[in-house]
């Protein structure tokens, strides 16, 4: 099928069936380079504290290296969130808990957090009242950095703040406690290491490291995919974009609007995916004119 | 417990002000050589900023 094959005389049952056979050809691949980047990124972020405490790298240059592993510490949880790396009960099972686990400690949001909350958002993609995700929306691009920072602050009610509410929603209350522990050992570390002689490292290896991550990560993940956010459905609520930076530069995320309607296509089939689909999507009337 | 957690995060500007930018602010002004005015230490000025700095947050409930 040609990317500008027009689909629009096929009926609805034609073109699920399409859809649903280009999906079929991109499940179940195992994302082996999603497993190498979780733990690579990880070691490297983690051998970055040694290094600079023993004066082998100088403190600005483990900043930016920091910097681009607590960026890149989300996706590959984000393939274990949705069992792209092994689905429950098979043999890898463990392998898809521990990629989920340990690549996004730097950035100090438990796994069953981020899954639980990311299971909603996918649910409820632009709902007001259910999206996890939904104070990502802004009117543009500095608007979405500043909602990414304002809803960050102790007191405000949305961003991830607003992930204890979506948990209690759910009934897995439980959870929560996830996100107390990881804060309490974050803040402690922080503390520990300030207080010990090592203020500029910890906030220059983890603190700001990890505030400048999760913005790109809301401004990439979040926003960018679902702008306007003024529409829910499953052909609605996510969209193609094309960013200055490229696919890699924003994290995968041009081609998020497959990901929506098929999670379990891996991140790195995603863009092959888009363009076999990309007449259905035309034809669905989805927003995929950027690319 | 769970009170006591809630008090924890409730007080986490103030904390976070006197826990960790006290002696980031401090320990910066020793990085770039810079001399406080007054006759105060480092670790004071860090404390007035710092501290300053979390009570501000902690009061608006928000740092920006």
């Amino acid at each position: 099928m040609s990317p500008t094959q027009d689909l629009s005389h096929m009926s609805e049952a034609e073109l699920l069936r399409m859809e649903r056979e280009i999906a079929a050809r991109h499940i179940d691949k195992f994302p082996y380079f999603a497993v190498f980047w979780a733990f690579s990124n990880f070691f490297v972020w983690l051998s970055l504290w040694p290094l600079v405490f023993l004066g082998i790298i100088p403190l600005w240059l483990g900043f930016i290296i920091a910097t681009v592993n607590i960026t890149l510490s989300y996706l590959p949880s984000h393939e274990a969130q949705h069992d792209i790396i092994a689905k429950p009960g098979t043999k890898l099972r463990w392998l898809n808990q521990l990629v989920g686990h340990i690549s996004i400690i730097p950035l100090v949001l438990p796994y069953r957090v981020a899954k639980y909350t990311h299971m909603e958002h996918h649910k409820h993609a632009n709902n007001p009242e259910k999206d996890p995700d939904y104070a990502t929306h802004a009117n543009g691009p500095l608007d979405a950095i500043w909602k990414s920072l304002y809803y960050r602050q102790p007191r405000a009610k949305g961003g991830l703040n607003a992930y204890g509410e979506a948990l209690h929603r759910i009934g897995r209350s439980d959870v929560v406690l996830d996100g107390v522990i990881y804060q309490i050992v974050h803040f402690g570390i922080l503390f520990a290491l300030a207080w010990s002689g090592y203020a500029l490292e910890a906030a220059l290896l983890w603190w700001l490291p990890r505030h400048i991550g999760l913005t790109y990560i809301q401004y990439y993940l979040s926003w960018a995919p679902h702008h306007p956010g003024d529409k829910s459905g499953r052909y609605r609520d996510t969209r193609s974009f094309r960013s200055i930076l490229g696919n890699i530069g924003s994290l995968g995320m041009q081609y998020h609007i497959v990901h929506h309607l098929h999670p379990r296509i891996p991140l790195y089939r995603t863009p092959k995916a888009y363009w076999e689909m990309k007449p259905i999507l035309e034809a669905r009337g989805c927003d995929v004119e950027a690319l | 417990m769970i009170q006591v957690l809630k008090t924890i995060f409730y007080f986490g500007p103030l904390l976070f002000g006197f826990g960790f930018l006290t002696p980031l602010v401090s320990q910066s002004i020793v990085a770039v050589g810079w001399t406080p005015p007054f006759g105060l230490t480092p670790l004071v000025t860090g404390l007035l900023i710092g501290g300053t700095l979390g009570i501000i947050a902690q009061i608006r409930g928000r740092w920006i």
